[in-house]
């Protein structure tokens, strides 16, 4: 079976190195971006099946990227994985429709567990 | 400046050191300063916005730096640690901001944070606010933490 790919997005690559670390056995990383207008030529350019989305990056923050990106694609799969975990900022992304949260620092088997929920048919 | 400012960043520095590298971060002392001018070869400037605004400048040695990344990042090659040194510092800067303004706006307020910004050596006479500061010191096994708190309440 075809793994599920992902787009990964944060404007730390010690986050990027570290996300791909725990996505790549059970998905296939297809690209990383470090900030939200970079993220989003990428993400027409690779169409992964989902992003992880830091929120505080420079030009272009997550939650602009957010907005921007499911103007255009409606079904895309978010999970945001941001240290401003204010509930505030968290209802705004899931309203928004981003898929779920991860508040940084994260237990690598949140992040796990949250982008294998993406995909369960329960 | 509030110095009840201090103990949000003392728990937020406590758990995220505790959580990404494994070190026990005591507090040493907090003092009052006019700036948050950092008195440590590495920093990393962050600018919060919000119902809590102003500067926090985190400062640290260079060799603390390294051994910040090499615990975050286990397993990695030497040459890949030190790359990753001013991203790694950064991030920590991030983590440790992002849990200290929560408590310190409220869970009901948004906080936005800019992107940590890294200077290192002699490129210290910027752009530091002119606001009394709080600096704490933070001390651990394995080196030291200096987080200089220049924040003031005000609508944005
Ligand atoms: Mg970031």
């Amino acid at each position: 079976m075809r793994l599920k790919t992902a787009l990964i997005i944060d404007d730390a690559a010690v986050m990027r190195m570290r996300l791909r670390d725990i996505l790549e056995p059970h998905f296939d990383v297809v690209g990383e971006a470090e900030d939200g207008e970079q993220a989003l030529s990428l993400y027409e350019a690779c169409r992964p099946d989902f992003v992880t989305l830091d929120i505080t990056m420079p030009k272009v923050d997550g939650i602009t990227f957010l907005q921007n990106l499911l103007k255009s694609h409606p079904d895309a799969k978010v999970i945001i994985v941001s240290a401003v975990g204010q509930k505030q900022t968290v209802f705004k992304a899931l309203t928004l429709g981003a898929r779920d949260f991860v508040v940084k620092p994260f237990d690598p088997e949140r992040v796990k567990t949250a982008a294998n929920r993406l995909f369960s048919k329960a | 400046m509030k110095a009840e400012y201090a103990n949000p960043f003392i728990r937020a520095a406590s758990e995220v050191f505790a959580h990404e590298t494994h070190l026990q971060m005591t507090r040493k002392g907090l003092e009052l300063r006019k700036t948050p001018l950092p008195s440590r070869p590495v920093c990393i400037i962050l600018g919060i916005t919000g119902p809590i605004r102003g500067q926090v400048v985190y400062a640290l040695d260079e060799d603390f730096a390294h051994t910040v990344a090499r615990r975050m990042l286990p397993g990695k090659l030497p040459a890949e640690v030190k790359r990753l040194t001013n991203s790694a510092i950064s991030e920590i800067a991030n983590m440790i901001t992002g849990k200290a303004s929560i408590e310190l706006a409220g869970e009901d307020k948004t906080i936005e944070l800019t992107p940590p910004a890294v200077f290192t050596g002699e490129r210290f006479h910027m752009d530091f606010l002119n606001i009394p500061t709080l600096s704490l010191s933070l001390i651990s096994e394995a080196g030291s933490l200096e987080i200089n708190i220049a924040l003031t309440e005000g609508s944005s």
